[in-house]
């Protein structure tokens, strides 16, 4: 399962061949049958913050998508505020599974249950298979993951794989009324997400973790808690059973 | 700090039955392999007896344990950690599960070499009985040092993310299973005295010791507070260099560590229990018997009391051990987001 970008040289050739293909998302799910010939698909998201209004309607789609049980979230909205008057702030930060390259949770599970497929990078767990260890749910990072009550198994955003593989967008992302959320395959040079990627200041949440996200935000405010000690006020709201990030 | 623990009091007396049962077997296999064999007497083979019967109860117990914690067994799917031995792969978790069906399996043939009260060096299991133990040496280190791989493959919990987690998992393992030792021969005292009597009674050949029966078992009292006493200094000196090198970092592992340290949330716990009472009190009392018999040759004769209580506080400090870095890893996180 190698997930390395395509070199260069490769990513030109799709692009030349991949002309024909519209920008808009659903065409650059579309294409993904033809391209995944000549170059490997990553599909990935990148949230612009600034057009985020905090109204959580990514959380409650994710919830209806998935019939999520009660007090667990594979998608959320924190809200970050921060200052002393008048000079504050409240930013939202909207949360989901990175699908990372580097995916910890992968290393870890002890069954397999747990994997990154090769032909979309998407990070998917397989009930039939997870015992419900909760080692992928320590491993993660970004405390994406967490054991569904119903299944007894791992569970965690998975980029609406039964909509994506059809060709549509995830529920967050058609959902999302500010169009905060972009959605595509981060190899294909001639995707929205790309372009913007690589024209916009971006960041990944916890880059120092090593598992290389593929979840982008423009403009994220990093502000954590933990800053308190430096005598600056933060308080982050996860709106989630978590109440804290950890 | 109000989180949710995802691994509760199963994983944490896991990790500490799990040690209990590899340091006795570890132990066991070493005294037997050492002199348990035939040159030392009856009271050292006693000793090795006494591991390997405690060696498998604790590893399997803890087993059992981990299987209530699974999600899936919550969920009703009572069988489905089966799964586990349908792969094999890199992660920490999958090796362990293998690794501990094998020691299972090891320690059950290895206590069983050992069943016939009238066992001896020498018998018809004497073969089987040393081969084991050959095995149970590094199966017993491998499982030991795992539950400290298991915790610590993780970057994401930056508390358990450090190579010297195993080693104090290692010497903790290795004391704890040394004190389970020295409890179960002090709870059945009276029978291993009556069958040091018995054995010195039938052979003559098989004793190169001077010493009466009531001096042989005081003979690998001693022997077990002396290893004790070192393990313990090991143990001490892993924590030390935990403790140290995160202090003296910055970020995720600085911070994670400030819980155990002065101030922290598990501070209280962490000093009392596992340093004061699991690890300093026991070390210095039996540093008071042992230094008796080795400076100043008194026979060594511990009260029965001690010989209680001390392998007691060593047990509770191993689980309360297990207890703060369990909780103190699931509090703490990386810094920032
Ligand atoms: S965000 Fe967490 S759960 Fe998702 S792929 Fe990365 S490590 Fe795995
Ligand atoms: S909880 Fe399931 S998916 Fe996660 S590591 Fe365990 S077996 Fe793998």
């Amino acid at each position: 399962m190698d997930q390395s970008k395509a070199p260069p040289q490769e990513s030109r050739r799709a692009f030349l061949k991949g002309l024909s293909a519209s920008a808009t998302l659903a065409a650059a799910v579309a294409v993904r049958p033809a391209a995944a010939a000549t170059r490997t698909v990553q599909y990935g998201m990148l949230i612009d913050t600034r057009r985020c209004i905090g109204c959580h309607a990514c959380s409650v789609a994710c919830k209806a998508e998935f019939d999520v049980p009660l007090g667990n979230t594979r998608s959320w909205v924190e809200y970050v505020e921060k200052g002393e008057y008048p000079n504050v702030s409240r930013n939202f930060l909207p949360r989901l599974c990175n699908h990372c390259s580097e995916p910890n949770c992968v290393d870890v599970c002890p069954t397999g249950a747990t994997f990154k497929r090769a032909e979309d990078g998407i990070v998917v767990v397989d009930p039939e298979r997870c015992i419900g260890c909760k080692y992928c749910v320590q491993a993660c990072p970004y405390d994406a993951r967490f054991i569904n009550p119903v299944t007894g198994a791992a569970d965690k955003c998975d980029f609406c794989l039964h909509r994506v593989s059809r060709g549509i967008a995830p529920a967050c992302v058609e959902t999302c009324i500010g169009r905060a959320r972009i959605f595509g395959d981060l190899n294909d040079p001639n995707s929205e997400i790309a372009k913007k990627i690589a024209t916009n200041p971006v960041s990944v949440l916890r880059p120092g973790m090593g598992t290389e996200p593929n979840v982008y935000y423009i403009a994220a405010d990093h502000s954590d808690e933990q800053e308190r000690r430096r005598g600056s006020y933060v308080r982050v709201t996860t709106h989630r059973k978590e109440k804290e990030r950890r | 700090m109000s989180m949710e623990l995802n691994w509760g009091l199963p994983v944490i007396a896991y990790l500490f039955l799990a040690g209990v049962g590899a340091g006795a077997l570890t132990v066991s296999a070493s005294i037997l392999l050492r002199g348990g064999g035939g040159h030392f007497g009856g009271s050292h083979f006693d000793m090795a007896r006494y591991g390997a019967l405690i060696a498998p109860l604790p590893v399997m117990i803890g087993s059992g344990l981990l299987i209530l914690e699974l999600g899936s067994f919550h969920a009703g799917h009572w069988f489905k950690f089966l799964n586990l031995y349908t792969v094999i792969n890199l992660s920490p978790m999958s090796i362990g599960t293998w690794l501990l069906t094998a020691f299972i399996g090891l320690s059950l043939v290895y206590a069983y070499t050992f069943l016939a009260t009238d066992g001896a060096p020498g018998d018809r299991w004497d073969a089987l009985r040393r081969s084991c133990a050959w095995l149970g040496v590094p199966m017993g280190i491998s499982v030991a040092v795992y539950t400290g791989v298991l915790l610590g493959a993780m970057p994401s919990r930056p508390f358990w993310n450090s190579p010297v987690l195993a080693l104090i998992f290692l010497f903790s393992a290795l004391s704890t299973g040394v004190a389970a030792i020295m409890l179960t021969r002090t709870l059945f005292r009276k029978f291993q005295i009556r069958r040091l009597e018995a054995v010195s009674a039938s052979s003559s050949t098989r004793r190169t010791s001077d010493l009466d029966v009531e001096g042989q078992y005081h003979q690998s009292g001693y022997i077990l507070a002396a290893s004790d006493t070192l393990l313990i200094g090991l143990e001490l000196t892993a924590i030390f260099l935990f403790l140290i090198f995160a202090y003296l970092t910055v970020g995720d592992v600085r911070y994670a560590v400030s819980v155990i340290l002065f101030g922290g949330s598990l501070a209280g716990t962490f000093w009392f229990w596992v340093i004061f009472l699991g690890l300093v009190l026991p070390a210095l009392v039996e540093l008071y018997y042992v230094t008796q018999r080795l400076l100043l040759h008194q026979s060594f004769a511990v009260p029965l009391g001690i010989e209680i209580v001390v392998p007691t506080i060593v047990l509770a400090g191993g689980f309360m051990l297990r207890y703060v870095v369990v909780v103190a890893g699931q509090i703490t996180g990386p810094v920032g987001i």
